[in-house]
């Protein structure tokens, strides 16, 4: 990973860190602010409920005081006494008298507890009205809440009782009015609460008997836990209902009746849809702010990356050129400061240096092969110069002899420098062999074979019975492919590595050779046992006319050099004195 | 001294007698304002009714232009057109002699032939011949005629050339649209012409806007609700009301009329308290009914046929199976009173332990288990009223009662039919209804009210007191 890299990720996630921990904590102060807030504006509305329904009540008791106290009810009330029992003309009363007063609900019940006349169910005549099997309980002034059976179902009504004398006898008025959606309606509430009821008149839970101010309520079913919750301690209770468009703080309390049985259940509902929408708006602009700091981080560490990694990376690209043995590489160019800038100075102090040591090692080497090649030369040349000399020199001497002996001089003579001059050329030749070696003509080749057809070759010189004895054991990879080569240098690489084992182990040993294929590169080993190589021996190996034996030329290992080099291959050698030496060869099969 | 009080009484009287308002004493003129609530789609007495409503209204409308040869009172069979009828062949031959000098509305005289002539179109099955004065009927089978003479249908309507139809009663048809029925005073009416000089009959016209009108004077006679007479009364104006001719009953859907479910319909029918609906709900103005046809139709002892509310069973309630406690009873949504009186009986029914929910679909509903309806009487023999009530109740519950026995003309077999439908208690009979009209300060009848007990409008006999409003 590079340093820009590395340096970007270490600016980005700083300011992602930075900034999701800001959201964070906003989110989580705005939170608990507004749950606060929620818990005290709830806890201020179920007062104001409270109050509203204690105004209710306290209304309905005026309209049905106001009600009693009229002259056209006493009438009524005094004809009721008359008539002692035969109610039949009054049975429409009560509808018109609540209709007068906007009572939902009102009775006029005669003294034993029969219902005269119902507004809200006017077929009940003439039963036992439900208020007057509990009559002593509920004979109060106040207003109290109580279920009032209507022909099809049941409602919750905030009723009052008033006693009104009839002609000696006692006429109870029960007027009352509903507590329904209506009254929900009534309440002002903020923006973001609600407000249900829950009409506790039957059995069972009935999502029937849930409202709100606009009717019945659609999703009941997550509020009826709660609700039977209430139902059952008659306490309130706080829940938290999720619903799929956010979380919904539900504060329930119980509306009882006089005997303090829960006959309904206020819920009011505070909406965290808009916690959730501050929270979610928080938590995008977080992001929003992470977006563009993180541009901004990018853009900056970019710039400051530019700064400082651009000349590093120079630097390691110059280095590595370097590397590759481009000597003339320069980072005089570069534009920095400070350490870096310093950096690029040695750097280019250093290629420098590099570049005129590697120019002096270059003349020194070159002048040591030239001496070398000098000096072969000389020893080549020496070698049949000299009997071409002392041939000369006994022409010279035998002018002074008989013409017939002369002749048999003259002839040796001449047979003598006819084959000094062809060592001669024999040297020379091989010298300029080794000067023109040929471009590698490529072919599919099996390189296993051409290991066979070597050890072949030298199979009869080994099992000479007049030398010491060498073993030789060839262990070939058969799953070797062919490979791209030229097969006359790979043999005559191959015979030249067999050739110098050979020599290496002039009292015998052991000739081990080896291939093996991997990773796409042929591979092949040609150890002996002989007396090893010093650590001088072992670098100058390949150098041409280098030789420590009596009678090589010096161009063996190095024409192997050569055509390995060639062949877009490696050679190297293994070696320690006394020990053996192997050589090991790395040719690519596709040639390249 | 004596002298002197006899002057002074006389002075008292003489001033009395001046102070009286004029009114008290019937004169003619003016236009009689009647408005019903039901449709008349033609005044044509051969026609027939679309539903009963209509076919309640024709008979009480068509009697005021087409007279019948006999009419049905409190006291029996009265001769109208006809005058004396005999019976000859056991029944299957009747001689019915006309009435002389009965006129017109055209002015001209009715003649036996014209009579013979409206029967025939009517009646094609009857060969009638006429002799003189006289109308010989000859029946396909024995029946008691005048009885059915008195029917509206077997009213005596002349065609005149041009589709006019021309009657003998005591107004003629000025005009019939969709609203409204003009008639106007036959001045040759046998009996003497009618006070007012028309009736203008508003139909189509709701219970409500029919006691708005009356209450603001714009109409004279109006059909009314037994919960809206006590208001009425309290207004000053007065209530006529005719012997109850209508049956409210509840009848069980065929899945609920087996034997499985007897008891179930013995413990409902035992259920209702019907002398307080009647006394409370309905105000007095109907009948507890445990028949079809009421008592003072059939004849049949009052205790027996109408008999105190009989004492509840609790055994039986809980020996039902709670889905047999839960029932539904379909009332029409239109018939306010029909909805009171179900609200009521589902009171009753819960006092019982059963559980009655009152059905009033505008759409479509669950299927009920009973329904609530009403079903009007004619004033006739019991035998003819039964019939037609149980035309009306439909052929399930006529299925009820034969065999064994079916009527036979009889008395007996009435009764005998009746007590089957009882015992099968597929139509639970809750109150027999009276017809209700109230009249408007202004109108007032000389010598007998303007509502009969059968129903019947005399409506010549109404008068018209001063200025109106």
């Amino acid at each position: 990973m590079s340093l820009r890299v590395r340096l970007l990720l270490l600016v980005c996630s700083v300011v992602a860190i930075t900034v999701g921990l800001v959201t964070w904590t906003v989110s989580l102060s705005a939170r608990s602010a507004f749950e606060a807030f929620d818990r005290q504006r709830a806890s201020v509305l179920m007062a104001q409920i409270r109050r509203e329904v204690a105004r209710q009540g306290e209304e309905v008791t005026r309209r049905v005081d106001r009600l009693v106290g009229a002259d056209s009810f006493q009438r009524i009330a005094l004809d009721i006494g008359r008539r002692a029992g035969d109610y039949a003309p009054f049975i429409g009363e009560a509808a018109a008298l609540a209709s007068a007063q906007s009572l939902d609900f009102l009775d006029l019940v005669a003294e034993d507890g029969t219902v005269i006349s119902s507004a809200e169910w006017p077929a009940r005549f003439g039963y036992r009205h439900p208020w007057a099997a509990n009559r002593s309980a509920h004979e109060i002034a106040d207003a109290f809440l109580q279920p009032v059976e209507l022909p099809r179902d049941t409602a919750l009504g905030l009723m009052t009782v008033r006693r009104v004398g009839a002609g000696g006898r006692a006429l109870y008025v029960v007027g009352g009015r509903r507590l329904d959606e209506n009254f929900l309606k009534s309440l002002a509430l903020p923006a973001g609460m609600r407000a249900l009821l829950y009409r506790n008149v039957e059995p069972e839970i009935s999502k029937q008997q849930l409202v709100d101010s606009a009717g019945t309520v659609a999703q009941s079913a997550q509020l009826e836990p709660l609700i039977a919750r209430v139902r059952q301690s008659g306490r309130e209770s706080v829940e938290t209902i999720d619903w799929p468009d956010g979380p919904e703080l539900i504060d329930a309390i119980p509306l009882t009746g006089p005997g303090g049985n829960v006959l309904g259940v206020l819920l009011l509902g505070s909406s965290g849809r808009e916690l959730a929408s501050l929270l979610a708006q928080i938590r995008w602009r977080g992001l929003g702010f992470g977006a563009a700091g993180l541009a901004l981080g990018v853009a900056l560490s970019f710039v400051a990356a530019s700064r400082v990694t651009r000349p590093v990376e120079r630097l390691a690209a110059a280095a590595g050129d370097v590397a590759a043995g481009r000597w003339e590489t320069r980072v005089d160019d570069i534009v920095a400061t400070g350490e870096v800038a310093a950096l690029a100075r040695a750097f280019e102090t250093m290629t420098r240096q590099l570049v005129d040591q590697r120019e002096r090692l270059v003349q020194a080497e070159r002048v040591a092969a030239w001496r070398e090649l000098a000096r072969r030369l000389a020893h080549e040349l020496k070698n049949p110069l000299f009997p071409l000399q002392l041939t000369l020199d006994n022409l010279r001497r035998a002018r002074a002899l008989q013409p017939a002996e002369f002749d048999e001089v003259f002839d040796e003579s001449l047979t003598t420098l006819t084959t000094g001059l062809r060592n001669l050329n024999t040297v020379i030749g091989r010298f300029s062999e080794f000067a023109k070696m040929p471009v590698p003509e490529l072919q599919r080749i099996e390189p296993n074979a051409i290991v066979e057809n070597a050890v072949a070759l030298f199979r009869a010189q080994l099992e000479a019975p007049d030398r010491p004895p060498i073993r030789v054991s060839v262990d070939l990879d058969r799953s070797v492919p062919p490979i791209l080569a030229d097969a006359e240098q790979l043999g005559r690489v191959v015979q030249n590595l067999l050739l110098n084992a050979i020599d290496a182990m002039p009292q015998g040993g052991e000739l081990l050779i080896r291939t093996k294929h991997d990773e796409r590169l042929f591979r092949l080993a040609v150890s002996d046992t002989g007396v090893g190589l010093t650590d001088e021996e072992r670098k100058r190996l390949f150098t041409p006319y280098y030789t420590t034996k009596q009678h090589g030329t010096g161009l063996g290992l190095a024409i192997v050099q050569a055509v390995v080099a060639d062949h877009h291959g490696k050679v190297w050698v293994d070696s320690s004195p006394g020990r053996g030496t192997t050589f090991h060869i790395e040719l690519p099969e596709d040639g390249a | 001294m004596q002298r002197f009080r006899s002057v002074c009484l006389a002075l008292v009287s003489a001033c009395l007698a001046i102070a009286t308002p004029r009114a008290a004493r019937p004169q003619y003129g003016g236009t009689l304002r009647v408005e019903m609530a039901a449709t008349l789609s033609s005044v044509d007495p051969a026609a027939s009714a679309t539903d009963p409503a209509e076919a309640a209204a024709r008979a009480r409308l068509l009697p005021l232009v087409f007279e019948t040869l006999t009419r049905v009172d409190e006291e029996g069979i009265r001769p109208a057109l006809a005058v004396s009828w005999e019976s000859l062949a056991g029944g299957r031959r009747w001689r019915i002699r006309m009435r002389n000098g009965v006129t017109l509305h055209d002015g001209s005289s009715l003649e036996p032939w014209q009579a013979a002539t409206a029967l025939r179109a009517v009646e094609p099955r009857w060969r009638i011949d006429t002799d003189g004065d006289m109308l010989i009927v000859e029946l396909p089978e024995p029946a008691d005629l005048p009885w059915a003479l008195a029917d509206v249908n077997h009213a005596v309507v002349v065609r005149a050339t041009g589709g006019a139809l021309l009657g003998t009663g005591p107004f003629r048809v000025e005009r019939l649209d969709a609203s409204t029925l003009s008639l106007r005073a036959h001045d040759g009416y046998r009996l003497g012409r009618a006070f007012a000089d028309s009736v203008r009959v508003q139909l189509n016209r709701s219970p409500t806007a029919q006691l708005g009108d009356l209450e603001a004077g714009r109409a004279d006679l109006i059909g009314i609700q037994p919960t809206d007479a006590r208001r009425v009364t309290d207004r000053g104006m007065r209530v006529f009301a005719s012997r109850p001719l209508e049956l409210v009953a509840i009848v069980f859907e065929p899945h609920r009329s087996g034997d499985a479910h007897a008891r179930l319909r013995r413990t409902l029918a035992n259920a209702i308290d019907r002398r307080t609906l009647c006394d409370v709900l309905l105000q007095k103005h109907a009948a507890p009914a445990v028949t079809i046809v009421p008592p003072w139709l059939s004849g049949r002892p009052a205790q027996t046929a109408a008999g105190d509310r009989p004492e509840l069973s609790r055994q039986d309630v809980l020996a039902l199976p709670p889905e047999q406690r839960e029932l539904a009873l379909r009332v029409d949504p239109a018939d306010r009173l029909a909805l009171l009186i179900a609200e009521r009986v589902a009171v009753d029914a819960r006092e019982a332990g059963l559980s009655l929910a009152v059905q009033t679909p505008t759409g479509l509903a669950p299927r009920p288990d009973a329904r609530l309806v009403r079903v009007r009487l004619p004033a006739t023999t019991p035998e003819r009223s039964l019939v037609r009530a149980l035309a009306a109740l439909g052929r399930r519950v006529a299925d009820a009662i034969s065999p064994p026995g079916g009527l036979d003309g009889t008395t007996e077999s009435v009764y005998r039919a009746e007590a089957a439908l009882a015992d099968s208690r597929i139509v639970v009979p809750v109150v027999h209804l009276e017809d209700l009209y109230a009249a408007g300060e202004h109108a007032s009848s000389w010598s007998s009210p303007p509502v009969r007990a059968t129903g019947e409008w005399d409506l010549a006999d109404v008068w018209l007191k001063g200025e109106r409003p």
